[in-house]
């Protein structure tokens, strides 16, 4: 295992940052009066960002010491991870500024909304073909992380955004749940997805049977099963499905079990890249 | 311009190690640190049992998926075909070492950066320096050459024995077997 927790913490980060700000750009473009709550949905995204950043820098020991040695990142425009850089470059500066607009309480333009949007696409995109373009790793090496990572990417986004919109306002939070639909088909996606990550994964030699092995049944299976499919997955999705009849139920306790649904999407988020990351299986010659 | 490369043959290879021995002594490596690695296999059944020491060290591919991934251009191929990696450019990502599919790349514990083989390149020199690994093997198992040159030792005994990339064309090596 090369890369490990760090790794798979940025991963995590990186997707939900570019989810927050999809899920913030819908509602603000379906509730353009609702301030309050896009508020701090758009602050806490550069935030997210920028911690993420921060666990590559430590991850990355010999740039951690030698911090200039970073700029050499552009370097290589063949390089996913130098792809990675320039849509880093691009979007962080955005969320910034978005950041600061609504800090102001000024409007943030349309169309600059829009360079986000395409920006937190890339970004969520990128950190799945990051892992796909690893030639030593099976489990990693396929097309599907991309779509994967993005669709985890945009559950995690929307249930930031409706957490903390829980936390501002409680009949803006019920706007929140314009969000559900989304929601719950990227969650049947998401299933899916890992799904087919794994059957190809089976199919690509010894590694990546290993790889499917450690998740299924080996030492990641508790966190598979309970955590990523079971708490991650299932039970937000029940919640969802399940509370979409009491979609105007303003009692506290009904409001109380949306909000962990989110907060259980947000430890299924995390622990996909933890898994997937962790699993990681170098290539077995012989 | 040449195209280094070099033939292993496991048949000859009694697995002593000092081939990562003298590479350690000669690239100032900590006891835990090798550019080369060994695996072990037995085959077949009783009675008919079979035992080879593969000794693994980077390949210098020609299509080298570690300088692919590189994003820093830290690790770059040489007009003679070898793959190098400059430590004032490296930030230790690791993306390289995900990248390469025989899992020879290996972190220098002092300064974090990624490091390999380099057939002992020798910036002085502006080439390879009597490859270590070859200089010391006790039982000629290793051949080190031009593979440009059909006359030189490492292109004819290839050509020879017939000897082939370790895992077939994943990718284009320039290290050369001959098994058992």
């Amino acid at each position: 295992m090369v890369w490990g927790p760090l790794i798979a913490v940025y991963l995590f980060l990186a997707g939900a940052a570019a989810g927050a700000y999809l899920a913030e750009s819908f509602i603000s473009f379906k509730y353009p009066t609702d301030k309050k709550t896009r508020r701090w949905g758009r602050i806490i995204v550069p935030v997210l960002l920028g911690v993420g950043l921060l666990m590559l820098m430590i991850d990355a020991e010999a740039g951690f010491k030698n911090p200039l040695r970073f700029f050499g990142l552009v370097n290589n425009p063949a390089s996913v991870m130098t792809i990675g850089v320039y849509i880093i470059c691009m979007f962080m500066p955005i969320s910034l500024v978005v950041a600061v607009l609504e800090l102001f309480h000024k409007n943030v333009p349309r169309w600059l909304d829009i360079i986000g949007d395409i920006g937190a696409v890339c970004l969520a995109g990128y950190t799945g073909f990051l892992l796909g373009d690893s030639l030593g790793v099976p489990l990693w090496h396929n097309s599907i992380l991309p779509a994967l990572f993005l669709v985890s990417a945009l559950t995690s986004g929307i249930a930031i955004v409706s957490l903390l919109g829980f936390l501002g306002d409680e009949s803006e939070f019920e706007k929140m749940r314009a969000l559900r639909p989304i929601h719950i088909v990227a969650t049947i996606l998401e299933l899916i997805l890992i799904a087919l990550m794994l059957f190809i994964a089976v199919g690509k030699g010894a590694a990546g049977a290993a790889s499917v092995e450690m998740i299924l049944s080996g030492q990641y299976a508790v966190l598979f099963w309970l955590g990523l499919i079971g708490i991650g997955l299932v039970l937000p999705l029940a919640l969802d499905v399940f509370t979409a009849g009491t979609a105007n139920d303003h009692k506290a306790g009904a409001l109380a079990v949306e909000a962990s649904g989110h907060a259980c999407v947000l430890v299924g988020g995390f622990l996909l890249r933890f898994i997937v990351v962790m699993a990681g299986v170098t290539m077995i010659l012989f | 311009m040449a195209r280094y490369g070099m033939l292993i043959d496991t048949r000859r290879c009694v697995g002593c190690f000092a081939c990562r021995l003298a590479c350690q002594m000669k690239n100032t490596l900590g006891p835990k640190e090798g550019f080369v690695h060994f695996e072990h296999l037995e085959t077949g059944a009783f009675p008919h049992v079979d035992a080879e020491v593969i000794p693994m060290q980077c390949m210098h591919c020609e299509d080298a998926p570690c300088q692919h991934v590189c994003p820093t251009g830290a690790t770059h191929t040489t007009e003679d075909g070898v793959v190098l990696v400059e430590e004032s450019k490296c930030i230790g990502c690791k993306y390289c070492m995900v990248a390469c599919p025989y899992s020879v790349r290996m972190i220098e514990e002092k300064s974090g950066v990624v490091e390999k083989c380099r057939f002992c390149w020798d910036d002085e020199l502006g080439g390879p320096n009597n490859p270590s690994c070859v200089a010391t093997c006790i039982a000629d198992a290793r051949i080190f050459g031009d593979l440009d040159d059909p006359e030189s030792d490492v292109s004819k005994a290839i050509a020879e024995l017939g000897a082939q990339p370790i895992a077939g064309d994943l990718t284009k090596t320039k290290i050369f077997y001959v098994r058992g």
